[in-house]
């Protein structure tokens, strides 16, 4: 019985100091900073299209490297709220540009992070950008936009999001800048 | 006088569709000659033989959570999916068992003893970013039958000799498989430097030139002193 007695206690014990190893370990934190993010800037534009970008940072605060295994843009503009456009988005990291829309895994260490440029693409449904930017501006329509990004570290994969607001007022202010807006504010 | 050449040759991004030794004769056929020695990445033969997983088709095991917290975490298996990867090809028990008695060998000095009693396997994996997209989700099992694929790569090439080898930029190569009469540790000596690349699967083949003339030449001088 006194046998018996010891291993449960000696059990116990190891389980207690793998769960304390465990928890003073930690694991990977990231955070995407989207509200210190940059203005979008207007970076191209015809006829029918206009492509905004922005930069937002990154950060591993967690005590571990991590991974992220996948990253996009999910913009959020149902026709119901506003029908003038079609939208695109794609998101990049600034250390690794492509335009494929492909976000390859990246380890991150601990304390260290990142910049992905955000480019979103309008285009008009019937006439020109302008005209279509010009009414989405009228009627004071913003559109949220979430970073949705997979992370894996210690623990099991997971999908978090960030969200981020491109405003009617920031696309003006966009196009302004550019000379390129058919009003004037 | 023949001399050692390393020749990387890079390939299109070969998938489980492809057949690594068709592939090795179509971009190296007119490279290869009697004396060259033919060595291929053994993640690369791994992904043609569907040997990848995504870490979503994985069912984690509580074993697993745990364990890959005493892998350092530079290592593929210290995430719970490189854990759990080894543990479904070697077995959960064996790699307890390996864990344990590793770590009472790290305790009086001995590195390394839980990657020789946790099965082949546990040097093999690479975890997720350890290979260029379109696999850079995926973890990578080691290649099967690895001396077989480097005996047809011979007799399919009529070369000297062909290797599946595991090399990276920290000075580590592994020399996975090879024909009869070739000497791994010769071969992952001469790769060391890493001539696959960083990117290793656009140039997943590295003809290693007039190896068997050289060879000859060092015996002729060893056996004329």
């Amino acid at each position: 019985m006194e046998i018996l007695v010891t291993i449960v206690i000696i059990a116990i014990i190891m389980a207690v100091a793998v769960w304390l190893f465990i928890a003073k370990q930690g694991d990977a934190d990231f955070e995407f900073k989207v509200n210190e993010r940059t203005e979008f800037k207007l970076v191209d534009q015809t006829e029918k299209t206009a492509t905004f970008s922005c930069e937002v940072a990154f950060i591993n605060k967690g005590s571990q490297d991590g991974t992220i295994m996948d990253a996009y843009p999910r913009h959020l503009l149902p026709y119901e709220q506003f029908d003038g456009v079609e939208v695109n988005s794609r998101m990049e990291l600034t250390t690794a540009l492509r335009t494929d829309n492909y976000f390859e895994a990246v380890i991150i260490p601990k304390g260290t992070g990142g910049i992905v440029i955000v480019t979103v693409t309008f285009t008009a449904k019937t006439g020109n950008i302008k005209d279509a930017l010009q009414n989405l501006y009228d009627l004071s329509v913003d559109m949220p936009i979430d970073i949705v990004y997979q992370i894996v570290a210690r623990t099991p994969w997971y999908i978090h999001k960030a969200r981020m607001i491109m405003t009617c007022d920031e696309i003006n202010r966009a196009m302004q800048a550019k000379g390129t807006a058919k009003w004037e504010g | 006088m023949a001399e050692l050449e390393l020749k990387p040759v890079g390939t299109r991004i070969l998938t489980d569709k492809d057949n690594i030794v068709d592939m090795i004769e179509k971009y190296t056929k007119e490279d290869i000659g009697p004396d060259d020695v033919v060595s291929v990445a053994e993640s690369v033969v791994a992904i043609t033989q569907g040997r990848v997983a995504r870490p979503e088709d994985f069912k984690v095991c509580f074993l697993a959570k745990i364990l890959c917290r005493f892998v350092p975490q530079k290592g593929s298996l210290s995430s719970v999916y490189g854990m759990q990867s080894l543990m479904d090809a070697e077995g959960k028990w064996r790699v307890l068992f390996a864990m344990i008695i590793g770590m009472f060998a790290k305790i009086v000095g001995k590195n390394g003893v839980f990657y020789e009693l946790a099965g082949s396997h546990a040097a093999l994996v690479d975890d997720v970013t350890g290979t260029m997209p379109p696999f850079d989700k995926c973890l990578v099992y080691g290649p099967l039958e690895a001396n077989g694929v480097a005996e047809e790569i011979k007799r399919r090439l009529g070369c000297y000799g062909a290797a599946v080898a595991d090399v990276n930029d920290l000075k580590r190569a592994l020399v996975v498989g090879a024909s009869a009469g070739l000497d791994p540790k010769k071969l992952a000596h001469i790769l060391i430097d890493n001539p696959f690349g960083n990117a290793s699967q656009r140039t997943p083949i590295v003809i290693i030139k007039n190896y068997a003339a050289v060879e000859r030449r060092t015996e002729n001088l060893l056996s004329s002193e």
